[in-house]
């Protein structure tokens, strides 16, 4: 044996243990425990999800129901690759993606011992399209448009269930597996998933203490066999954020709420206590200025560009996020997000060009164009949500504006009045926060820039865009999906539609013990808990 | 005195229907309501849809019937139910009540069993390195806000101990000594606070009954220092601290709103702030009115004592 062979001995050795040496025994999955988990507001509407918008419903929501199809909690990164069935067994595109044909699983039961069958599917998404012959009414439906493109929803029989649409739209897949698309019993009034929750879900709601917590136990008739592995979930309800900060580091809580944690606050919790872990994730909101192009002065294109070119983007990552967002277009950037124009394709969109000077520049020219000089300013006053991370950004957004001759009053709205104040349109110029179901283009496209949807809060209406939009959506091969999804972004930006600003990173935080607990680029889709087992 | 009671019981409930008045009006005042809200999570708002919830939940109606309604609600022992959680108003409430009395009375324990006895020190060690160092612990209880030092509390106890109070409610009968621990904390916080004033208020009123003739006399004819300061003069220096009490045990409820959230305590105040950014009026009006009571109360109450604390003060017819 030569000396080169003897010294790389040691080296193979502990090769061939790694290769050879059986798994960690944490590595695997337990039976067992309860984990407690935060929740920073109260459930409003109860586990209504499809009554509502927020993330606060839907995290503590999601252990109680199943979809027909869900996003594998295990993969971080969401697309159509990382579908897996729930309810469904399995499922098929027929005629050219216009028939979902979905198989059912058999032996499903509800938290209350009635089988689950195709009525309980049809029921739901009758109900979610408002279908003229619907049997139930939802009091808010939100996500109206998802469903516009179904025609029919037969149920073939006891388990299988056709979706017949209008025009070929393999997106739909796509949000059936966001948090949002769970399926409601047929048996039970959607009006009682405000005060309670029947679901098929890993886990059977056990109490719910108002303004306390909510309590979840193991559902043991659960169709997929050895799950869930957690006993329990319970999220408590902590109103103060340095409470509940304290709460996580005095390991009272093993997970923070998703989209919780800022850059800053998560360097303080590692110093605390290095053990956690802690993991960046986009959480698929993004800050932007919505521009009322109905009303002057921002009818005017060049005025709403002179706005896109004036803000410093990359300025406002640091300044206003200590570095704990990203820029990017309409959809999330690579590689948060899965369909968002990168870093190298921003250049040449307004407010992206390498010496934020050039970008002023732009905008005082386009401004003048307008007729507004230095002498003559266009003064106008910016609405904003009455919270700290909107006040933040819009002050930041109205320095910037300054710069270039645009002085604008901040005006705080109460959060009980800007969603009718931006749905009417009352307003001139906004700092607006947006989130986004599942990262898809038509989830995000039709809701925010949609011609007429309640959403669009800006009335941009443009029938080009439109056209571009329904390409994509009926588009077969993802490579030309994916350029046309680019198109539509840049085409967006270009026409200051409504300037994105950035995209927010949550940093996830759990503690080590918190096992299979993988963050989704989307808040909104990973909170089922079957896989997650506790180490403890 | 019965005559008395009963005309301050026939001013309460006066005062009620004046609180009552108040209070529905300031709501309806207050722009939005809870179907805006509702429509806020959803991030979208149908003027159709809201029309409709507004006639389910009743708040289509003109104000008066609305007010009038509540009125005879409430005569009838029913609160309503609450829009926000589609749930009878007293299932609610009721919960919450046994917290914040709890955390008040204990607040207000404290803050007599610190700030009468420091008080009472202070004043007869006038001027010495003892009363500077009291007065300077009391000036602190003043500049102190509740919620800060409730924070602060918390913090230190998770930096030194790794370890905070119970996050849910504990109740005496699962665990006595952890929910002591859950309830002295934040008692702490809101009652040093009012402690320091009345402390100052001990001190001063003391010091002005210690100069008075009657006190030199008792002095003069031998009597102890014991029997002189808390038999004579503390007694007769009571009745403006009593009225300071009453005064601080309203303004402490008031305190407890940002206290109890900090110690997540699940009581009126914090449900209370919650509920009025819902705009859950049956909700709110109710818990409104249940503090205004419990001040009431507790203001007749102080009225009371003066009588046993000093046999001069008479109550008329």
């Amino acid at each position: 044996m030569n000396r080169a062979r003897i010294a790389a001995l040691p080296s193979l050795v502990v090769l061939l243990s790694l290769v050879l040496a059986p798994p960690a025994t944490s590595q695997t999955p337990r039976h067992g425990g309860t984990l407690n988990l935060m929740l920073r507001e109260e459930l409003s509407p109860g586990f209504a999800i499809h009554e509502t918008g927020t993330i606060s419903t839907v995290w503590p929501a999601m252990p109680c129901f199943n979809n027909l199809v869900l996003f594998d909690p295990l993969k971080k990164t969401e697309s159509v690759d990382t579908i897996i069935g729930e309810l469904a067994e399995k499922w098929s595109w027929q005629d050219n993606f216009r028939n979902l044909v979905f198989f059912l699983r058999k032996g499903v039961k509800w938290h209350d011992g009635q089988a689950f069958t195709s009525r309980d599917v049809k029921f739901t998404f009758d109900m979610l399209r408002e279908a003229a012959d619907a049997p139930a009414k939802l009091r808010i439906n939100p996500r109206k448009d998802w469903y516009a493109n179904i025609e029919a929803v037969e149920a073939a029989d006891p388990h299988t269930v056709v979706f017949r649409l209008r025009k070929p739209q393999p997106s739909l897949l796509l949000m059936l597996a966001s948090g949002y698309a769970p399926v409601y019993a047929a048996h039970v009034p959607p009006a009682s998933y405000r005060t309670g929750c029947v679901g098929t879900g890993p886990f059977k709601l056990k109490e719910w203490r108002k303004g306390e917590y909510v309590e979840f136990v193991r559902n043991p008739d659960y169709f997929v066999k050895g799950r869930p592995y957690l006993d329990g979930l319970k999220y408590l309800i902590i109103a103060e954020r340095g409470t509940r900060q304290a709460a996580l580091q005095a390991g009272k809580l093993d997970v923070a709420f998703p989209g919780e944690t800022t850059k800053t606050a998560a360097e303080q919790l590692k110093k605390a206590v290095p053990q956690l872990v802690i993991t960046p994730v986009s959480q698929n909101v993004n800050d932007n200025i919505i521009m009322n192009v109905k009303k002057p002065p921002f009818d005017n294109p060049k005025v709403r560009l002179a706005v896109s070119h004036a803000i410093d983007r990359r300025a406002l990552v640091q300044a206003v996020h200590q570095g704990g967002a990203v820029v990017g277009a309409s959809l999330a950037p690579k590689p948060w997000g899965f369909w968002g124009l990168g870093e190298k394709d921003l250049p040449g969109l307004p407010g992206y060009a390498a010496k934020p000077a050039d970008e002023k520049a732009k905008a005082m020219k386009l401004m003048a164009e307008a007729g507004y000089t230095p002498d003559k300013p266009l003064k106008v006053e910016m609405v904003t949500r009455a919270i700290a991370i909107y006040v933040d950004m819009a002050s930041f957004v109205i320095n910037e504006l300054k710069l270039v001759g645009i002085e604008a009053s901040l005006k705080q709205i109460e959060t009980a009045q800007w969603h009718p104040m931006a749905t009417r349109g009352d307003y001139q110029i906004g700092a607006n926060l947006t989130g986004i179901g599942p990262d898809d283009p038509d989830a995000n496209f039709y809701e925010n820039y949609g011609c007429g949807s309640p959403r669009n809060y800006s009335q941009y209406c443009s029938e080009q865009v439109g056209k571009m939009i329904d390409q994509q959506s009926q588009e077969l091969d993802p490579k030309k999906r994916v350029e046309l999804v680019y198109a539509i972004q840049k085409k967006l930006e270009a026409d200051a539609a409504r300037p994105i600003l950035d995209w927010k990173i949550d940093h996830f935080t759990v503690w080590p013990h918190v096992k299979n607990l993988i963050p989704h680029q989307s808040i909104y889709n990973f909170g089922r808990m079957q896989e997650v087992w506790s180490d403890k | 005195m019965k005559t008395y009671v009963l005309q301050r019981l026939v001013i309460a409930v006066l005062t009620l229907l004046g609180m009552s008045l108040v209070i529905f009006t300031l709501l309806r005042l207050a722009p939005g309501d809870i179907v805006d809200i509702l429509f806020s999570t959803a991030g979208y708002v149908s003027p159709s849809e809201k029309q409709a919830i507004m006639k389910e939940l009743g708040i289509d109606r003109p104000y008066w019937v609305q007010y009038l309604d509540w009125l005879r609600q409430i005569a009838s022992g029913d609160l309503g139910k609450s829009y926000r959680y589609d749930l009878p108003a007293w299932q609610i409430i009721r919960p919450l009540l046994p917290v914040t009395l709890e955390l008040a009375a204990l607040s207000m324990v404290f803050a007599v069993a610190l700030g009468v006895p420091t008080g009472v020190i202070s004043a007869v060690r006038q001027d010495t390195g003892l009363d500077y160092v009291l007065r300077i612990f009391s000036l602190a209880g003043l500049s102190m806000p509740a919620f800060w030092l409730g924070m602060v509390i918390i913090l230190t106890l998770v930096t030194w101990l790794q370890w905070i109070p119970p996050l849910t409610y504990v109740s005496p009968a699962q665990d006595l000594k952890l929910h002591a621990v859950q309830f002295l904390l934040p008692a702490l916080a809101v009652g040093y606070r009012s402690s320091a004033l009345i402390m100052r208020i001990t001190r001063s009123a003391l010091l002005e009954v210690l100069r008075e003739d009657y006190i030199r006399t008792a002095w003069a004819k031998g009597q102890g220092g014991r029997v002189v300061i808390w038999r004579h003069a503390l007694k007769n220096a009571m009745l403006p601290v009593i009225t300071v009490i009453g005064i601080e045990f309203a303004f402490l409820i008031g305190g407890l709103v940002v206290t109890e959230r900090v110690f997540n305590l699940p009581g009126v105040a914090r449900f209370l702030v919650d509920a009025i950014l819902w705009r859950d009026y049956p909700i709110v009006q109710n818990l409104v009115m249940f503090i205004a009571i419990v001040v009431i109360l507790a203001n007749l109450l102080v009225d009371m004592l003066y009588g046993v604390l000093d046999p001069r003060v008479r109550y008329g017819s």
